[in-house]
C-alpha cells in the first residue's frame, strides 16, 4: 500500500477539506455491494486457465494470483483486528464522519470514476507475495475473506463505526475509525482488481479484458 | 397505491390472511433501493433478506468452474425476490442475485419472518403455501427444460411472460431457456405469436 504522495500536493489538500459525512447504514450497504462485485469477478477468475492467472504480465510485475495473495495478506491482519474491535459495546449512530487520516488513505487508494488507478504505490516488504503460488487455495482464501468481511460489515450495522477504532498495519499507534478501516480496505481491493483486469488483458493480449458482465 | 398496500394486495390475493396476522406481517418491511447491476447476494453468502419487488427486474444466476454461467430465475414486480432456497434453509447460496435495472423493494429479514412463523400458525401456513407454488413452478420448468424443443421453450416463455422480451437482455433469456443466444435471435425473427 504505502508511499503516499506528500501532503504538499495541492489537489490532495483540497480533497481533504471536502470530507463528506455518510449515513452509516447506507455506507455499510454500499461497501457490501462493492465487495459482492469483487466476489462475482473472483468467481469468474476461478474458471480461467491457471496458466493465465500465473503468467507475469511483464518483468517485475505481479501475476493475478500474486495480486490476490497480496490482498489476502491484508485480510489476514484486518479481519481478526476488525472482529476484535467489534466486540466493543458502542451502539450505532445515524451519521458517520470520516477521520482525517482514514479519509486521506481511502481517497489515495480509491480508483477514479473512470476506473483507473490514480497513484502508483509500492507494496511494503511483508505484503509482497511469491510468484510461485497455487492458484486454487489463494482464490479460496480470497473468497472466504470476502464472506467474512460481508459478515463483519453486517455486524458493524449495529455498532458505532465512528467511535470504534482499529489499528492499521503500518503502525499499531495509528488507529482508524472502523468506518474508515472498511472504506480503505475495500478501496484497496478495488484498486487491485483494476490491476487484475489490466493484467488479464496483457497476458491474454486482448487489449481489454472486461471483468464486468 | 402506497408501497405497503401493493404488498398487502399481493399477499391477500395469494392467501387469505387477515386481522392481527396480516398487520403483523405487514409490519416487518423496510424500503430498500439499488442501482442497476448491483449484486444483492453472492454465492457463498447466506440470504438474509426476503424482498418484495415494487419496481425493476433481478436475475438469479449460477457460475460454474468451467466458464459456464446460467441464469436460473428472473424476478419482477409485483412478486417476492431473493435466493429462496438459501433464505428458507439459512445455508450458503449457490447463486448470485443481481439487479438488471434500478430497483425498489420492500424487504425483511429471515429473523423477522422466522419469529412470525413461530407465533402465528396462519403465517407458517402461508409460507408453506407460497413455497409449495414455487415448487410447483420449478417442477414444471424442469419438464420444459428437459422435454421441450428450443422453439417450444421460446413460445412458452413468450406466452407466459411476453413483457420479459422488452425488460431483459436476450442473452439472459436465452440462458434461462438453456438455448444458444444465436438460436434465440433466430426464433425471435421467425416465430409468430398467436
Amino acid at each position: 500500500m504505502p508511499r503516499f504522495p506528500s501532503f504538499r500536493n495541492g489537489r490532495f489538500v483540497l480533497n481533504l477539506l471536502q470530507m463528506k459525512k455518510y449515513n452509516s447504514q447506507a455506507l455499510l450497504e454500499q461497501l457490501q455491494a462493492d465487495i459482492r462485485q469483487l466476489v462475482l469477478i473472483a468467481n469468474k477468475l476461478k474458471s480461467e486457465d491457471p496458466g493465465v492467472l500465473l503468467e507475469q504480465p511483464a518483468p517485475g510485475k505481479w501475476n493475478v494470483v500474486q495480486v490476490l495473495e497480496h490482498l489476502n495478506s491484508y485480510g489476514r491482519y484486518y479481519i481478526p483486528a476488525i472482529e476484535k474491535s467489534l466486540q466493543e459495546i458502542k451502539p450505532a449512530t445515524e451519521m458517520f464522519k470520516p477521520g482525517f487520516i482514514g479519509d486521506y488513505f481511502t481517497k489515495m487508494l480509491s480508483p477514479s470514476e473512470k476506473g483507473t488507478v490514480k497513484y502508483k504505490m509500492k507494496a511494503p516488504k511483508d505484503h509482497r507475495p511469491s510468484p510461485h503460488l497455487d492458484h486454487q487455495p489463494v482464490l479460496k482464501t480470497f473468497l472466504e475473506q470476502q464472506q467474512a468481511l460481508l459478515e463483519l460489515l453486517e455486524k458493524a450495522k449495529t455498532k458505532n463505526i465512528g467511535r470504534i477504532r482499529t489499528p492499521i498495519t503500518l503502525s499499531r499507534f495509528i488507529k482508524l475509525k472502523l468506518g474508515d478501516t472498511f472504506r480503505f480496505l475495500i478501496a484497496h481491493e478495488q484498486r487491485h482488481f483494476i490491476q487484475i483486469s489490466n493484467t488479464m488483458a496483457q497476458v491474454k493480449k486482448t487489449g481489454t479484458f472486461s471483468l464486468a458482465l | 397505491m402506497a408501497d405497503i398496500d401493493q404488498l398487502r394486495q399481493f399477499i391477500t390475493t395469494a392467501f387469505a390472511l387477515k386481522g392481527e396476522e396480516l398487520e403483523q406481517l405487514l409490519n416487518i418491511w423496510q424500503p430498500f433501493e439499488c442501482k442497476r447491476k448491483t449484486i444483492l447476494t453472492t454465492a457463498g453468502e447466506t440470504e438474509r433478506y426476503l424482498y418484495f419487488v415494487l419496481e425493476g427486474v433481478q436475475r438469479g444466476f449460477y457460475i460454474g468452474d468451467d466458464k459456464k454461467e446460467a441464469t436460473i430465475v428472473f424476478m419482477y414486480a409485483p412478486s417476492f425476490s431473493g435466493i429462496a432456497d438459501s433464505f428458507l434453509t439459512q445455508t450458503p447460496s449457490n447463486y448470485f442475485l443481481e439487479s438488471l435495472t434500478s430497483c425498489r423493494f420492500l424487504r425483511t429479514t429471515w429473523k423477522q419472518i422466522d419469529e412470525l412463523m413461530g407465533h402465528y400458525p396462519e403465517i407458517r401456513k402461508m409460507v408453506l403455501v407460497l413455497t409449495s407454488f414455487i415448487l410447483k413452478g420449478l417442477l414444471q420448468r424442469q419438464v420444459e427444460l428437459q422435454c421441450f424443443s428450443a422453439e417450444e421453450k421460446f413460445k412458452t416463455l413468450l406466452h407466459r411472460s411476453p413483457h420479459l422480451l422488452q425488460l431483459i437482455p436476450h442473452k439472459y433469456l436465452a440462458s434461462y431457456l438453456g438455448i444458444d443466444p444465436a438460436t434465440f435471435s433466430k426464433l425471435l425473427g421467425s416465430v409468430r405469436l398467436s
